[in-house]
């Protein structure tokens, strides 16, 4: 569980975003959270709420882009859920298979009132 | 209403520290390992074991990381090593600045190996660059062999798999081989080694891969 260390970096990013638009009120966040980050969106919530309650914040919303682990199978070029994978691509059963997304843990855009 | 752009990683900060610590432990010539595996994992015997058996060559440092208490800085001081404890007060991880921290504490200028014992925990310390040059996970036979699957982040992230607890081997229903073909799949770069840290098997794999990865860093960066 550690949504709450995770929850205050990413405020640390949206205060430093917040910067240049100084007076204007934080309307939404999009991130985008892989599932593979290790980082569960429900508890990034709940995490948030705690966060912005009470503070120049409070009202925002966090929108997070659940965003699927996919694999790649190298030889074969299969692309596949990666929580699906037993032991190997489903296709050709090749071990050589890469991550290519899910690993994602970025503030993407914020939405403000000027 | 007015969009705004970010694009930055919601970890920037302690990817930077991570940088800046990863410099220090380049200009001081040390290979710097962060040791990974849930609590019981046998982390801090199997630096026990490694105090007990690296060459005089290799001058160790140890920063431990735990919740609470300083037992396991105890246990590496009982083997003649030295080094800091960090106590997280509860936190599940180290960060890159909480090594930043107690470097300062720490005579890298004549050591060779630094060990990051990392809290106990195979999630969320994955997440977290500690300036390392490599993550080392250990995986004991007691935790069942479905695990790899189970936390696939550490797995991918790390350098060398320690299968610890080996001498167990003969009491459990665990099938070391599946566990192995797992980690291949998630990580082919992933190096596997079967150990018990308490009985001695596959320690001096162990330290010849620590000598290995040190002879080749200092030829990297020669």
């Amino acid at each position: 569980m550690h949504e709450l260390s995770i929850c205050q970096s990413m405020m640390r990013v949206v205060d430093g975003a917040m910067k240049s638009h100084e007076g204007a009120k934080l309307r939404r966040i999009f991130v985008d959270v892989g599932r593979g980050s290790t980082v569960e969106p429900t508890l990034l919530r709940e995490a948030f709420e705690v966060f912005v309650s009470g503070g120049p914040y409070e009202g925002a919303e966090l929108v997070v882009n659940d965003i699927p682990l996919v694999g790649r199978c190298r030889p074969c070029g299969r692309r596949f859920d990666y929580q699906e994978i037993a032991l190997g691509c489903p296709a050709c059963g090749s071990v050589d298979v890469e991550i290519v997304s899910g690993l994602e843990l970025s503030v993407k855009e914020l939405e403000i009132d000027d | 209403m007015t969009k705004v752009d970010v694009r930055e990683k919601v970890l920037s900060e302690n990817e930077r520290v991570a940088t800046a610590n990863r410099e220090v432990f380049g200009r001081a010539d040390v290979l710097v390992l962060n040791l990974v595996s849930s609590p019981g994992s046998g982390k801090t015997t199997l630096l026990e074991g490694t105090l007990d058996r690296l060459p005089k060559t290799v001058r160790a440092l140890v920063i431990e990381g735990d919740v609470c208490t300083a037992r396991d800085l105890d246990r590496v001081k009982a083997r003649g090593g030295t080094g800091v404890q960090i106590n997280t007060g509860g936190g599940c991880h180290l960060s890159a600045q909480m090594v930043a921290d107690v470097l300062g504490q720490l005579d890298l200028a004549s050591a060779d190996v630094v060990f990051i014992e990392n809290v106990g925990n195979l999630i969320c310390p994955s997440t977290y660059d500690l300036g390392e040059d490599a993550k080392v996970v250990l995986l004991a036979t007691t935790e069942g062999d479905d695990k790899p699957m189970k936390y696939p982040a550490v797995f991918h992230e790390s350098s060398l798999a320690v299968l610890n607890k080996v001498d167990l081997l003969p009491h459990l229903a665990y099938d070391i081989g599946k566990v192995e073909k797992e980690i291949a799949v998630l990580n082919p770069r992933c190096e596997i080694m079967r150990v018990s840290a308490l009985r001695g098997d596959g320690m001096d794999a162990w330290i010849s891969w620590i000598a290995a990865r040190l002879a080749d860093k200092r030829r990297r960066e020669s």
